[in-house]
């Protein structure tokens, strides 16, 4: 089968400007998402990492330096109007700010008239009414509470979901939803990843889940890709990822991750964890510098990735006694 | 725990409204003791900041106190005037404020920022003892020397975050009020900074207040628990005590909000919306969100009680 959307080894370098170095924001990356299966996929990492400027390349807001991305067998960059149209279409965005995303002067009905226009889905005023009804009251919102009003008399995570509206609205197969929940409170940030997770269970839509926050992505995802410093990690499915994760850095972040019903030595761990914000010298692993099993091969090259379990990759030479995966393809370990 | 370092007594802190006075900070009362750490946690709207502020005398018109009393080393802080409140901040306490990362002056070096707090307070230091004061406060937060000269967007958010610390205990405080100092870093950032702060609060032997709605950075981080909600305090106890027996339902839905590592799809967040506070709902304010709330709950407002070493605001506990 022909993917939804497919990374064949992206790399995104940003030029620099005024004679500094550029910025390699991701690395040689595939990820391969079937509109058949569909599944929550988490992109975790700290901040610079890459989870963003992946999400902004798989949407078509930014051209790969490096590989390519691919709509339905097709580059990105190829498409004819009808194919960026459906592309367009099948492929919706949520994003971090849910109070940016809005022009103040509207009414929140702007957001969920526009497309429904653009894409001619509605037959009549009445349809289109319905449809916002529906994918309203499929994220837990009530249109009579919603529509009319303008954005700033709605609450964060009203905002919030009223996107999730909009995108579910589109009947789109892929949702990329960048940071949804960081600015909500702990209280609703449940309701709106739940929202989510229905998204796909019963609607039968992906999301690519982009967070920063490792304890939702394991409640919420089915498999998980960890960036750490543009290169990827580790991949495979979020339940063996989080519980025994192999990586040296997916073990660092589930390890601070401050927990409630655990013993009370969360800062004591501290000094293990080494300094982050020096950037690496080397050419070989990103993470070698802050890594308590580093050893001299690990700053020669960069690690391969190797296939440890059915539906597990890592990047990091302890695991060089399993298969290697040909060249960065976690398709084949997300979606088995 | 040795003598209180601040008192809060009664505080209510409002904002003037065209309909009235929103009640922000409702009859709050804590004691915090010397080398404390104390946590403030809550909804975003139920009145943490407002109330950092206020200890500060720092709220601004429409916002005032309204009532209640702050009393710090013995001072009653009503009692200084604009002049003595200056002088206390930071030397006696001092806020690291909401997303301060980003509150940085852009066009001057970090060094140049923390030096600004020795003129202010009228330290008369020459060249070179500053330079030596602020290279001692960057080591103490774990800079290099360096980034005295650095710009702050040359410097990663965790590394902003520890200059903001820097500045904070540039004139040794005895309290140090931190409100969500790590909200926008990720994990192991948050670990690096929150032990930073660990550790220059021994040294100085100072008090925390931290501010913040991660539970578990609570329970990994203060002594004693202090959870908001609609502008009053409903639950304060020790932190052990409150993690394993929470006895305000809006104590146990917080801590149930808390992502589970163990098992998947367990992720649960509390119904409904904090009311609005020019408009609460009559009796207990958590009512309408309360799985347990009786017509009782409906009616008559729940006062203070001491229940062991927690104190609570519930008819059921």
């Amino acid at each position: 089968m022909v993917p939804l959307i497919e990374a064949v080894d992206v790399s995104k370098r940003f030029p620099g400007r005024l004679g500094r170095e550029s910025t390699l924001a991701l690395a040689g990356l595939s990820l391969a998402i079937h509109a058949e299966k569909p599944s929550i996929i988490a992109v975790v990492g700290e901040s610079g990492s890459g989870k963003t400027t992946l999400a902004r390349l798989l949407l078509g807001l930014a051209e790969p330096s490096g590989g390519e991305i691919h709509y339905c067998g097709t580059d990105l960059r190829k498409l004819d109007r009808d194919a960026r149209r459906a592309f367009r279409h099948d492929v919706q965005a949520v994003f971090q700010d849910p109070y940016g995303v809005y022009n103040p002067f509207y009414r929140v009905d702007h957001v969920l008239t526009t497309p429904l226009r653009c894409f001619r889905l509605a037959a009549s005023r009445a349809e289109a009414r319905q449809r916002i009804g529906e994918a309203l009251r499929a994220v837990g919102l009530q249109p009579e509470e919603i529509l009319g009003r303008f954005p700033h008399q709605l609450s964060g995570g009203q905002r919030q979901r009223v996107m999730v509206a909009r995108a579910l609205l589109l009947r789109p197969k892929l949702i990329v939803a960048d940071e949804p929940v960081s600015m909500v409170d702990a209280s609703l940030r449940a309701t709106i990843l739940g929202s989510l997770r229905q998204l796909t269970d019963e609607h039968g839509i992906s999301v690519l889940y982009i967070t920063h926050d490792l304890a939702t992505a394991y409640q919420v995802s089915d498999s998980i890709l960890v960036l750490y410093r543009a290169h990827l990690a580790e991949a495979g499915a979020v339940e063996r990822v989080v519980r025994a994760p192999r990586h040296p850095y997916t073990q660092l972040l589930v390890s601070a991750i401050p927990r409630a019903h655990a013993t009370r030595d969360w800062l004591e761990q501290e000094e293990h964890s080494g300094m982050s914000g020096v950037a690496p010298t080397t050419a070989g692993c990103r993470f070698a510098e802050r890594c308590p099993h580093a050893m001299p091969d690990c700053l020669s090259a960069p690690p391969g990735l190797y296939r440890t379990e059915p539906r597990r990759a890592v990047a990091c030479v302890q695991y060089r006694d399993y298969a290697i995966l040909p060249r960065g393809d976690p398709g084949v370990v997300l979606s088995a | 725990m040795s003598e209180p370092i601040l008192q809060v007594q009664d505080l209510c802190v409002g904002f003037d409204h065209s309909q009235g006075l929103v009640q922000a900070v409702d009859d709050v009362s804590f004691t915090l003791a010397s080398g404390e750490r104390f946590g403030l946690a809550g909804e975003s709207g139920s009145g943490k900041s407002t109330l950092a502020l206020s200890i500060l005398r720092m709220i601004k018109p429409p916002g005032r106190i309204a009532s209640g009393e702050v009393w710090f080393a013995g001072r009653r802080l009503a009692d200084l005037d604009e002049d003595g409140v200056r002088a206390l901040r930071l030397t006696g306490i001092a806020l690291v404020p909401q997303g301060s990362m980003n509150s940085l002056n852009p066009v001057l070096r970090i060094g140049r920022q923390i030096a600004d707090a020795f003129a202010d307070h009228d330290l008369r230091l020459n060249r070179g003892e500053e330079e030596q004061r602020v290279a001692a406060l960057l080591a103490d937060v774990g800079l290099p020397e360096n980034v005295s000269r650095m710009y702050p967007h040359e410097l990663s958010g965790g590394m902003r975050q520890r200059a903001c610390i820097a500045i904070a205990i540039s004139l040794s405080p005895r309290v140090i009020i931190a409100d969500e100092p790590t909200s926008a870093l990720d994990v192991v950032v948050q670990r690096q900074v929150m032990a930073t702060l660990a550790r220059v609060q021994r040294d100085l032997g100072a008090a925390v207040i931290l501010i913040g709605h991660d539970i578990g950075l609570m329970a990994q981080f203060v002594d004693r628990l202090a959870v908001m909600y609609a502008g009053r305090l409903v639950e304060v106890a020790p932190i052990a005590e409150i993690i394993a027996n929470p006895r305000h339902p809006y104590t146990r839905a917080l801590i149930a909000t808390l992502p589970s590592l163990e098992k998947r799809g367990t992720l649960t967040g509390i119904p409904g919306l904090a009311p609005p506070l020019r408009d609460l709902p009559p009796g207990c304010a958590f009512h309408p969100r309360c799985p347990q709330a009786t017509d009782r709950c409906r009616i008559e407002r729940p006062v203070v009680r001491e229940i062991g070493r927690a104190r609570v605001a519930c008819h059921l506990a």
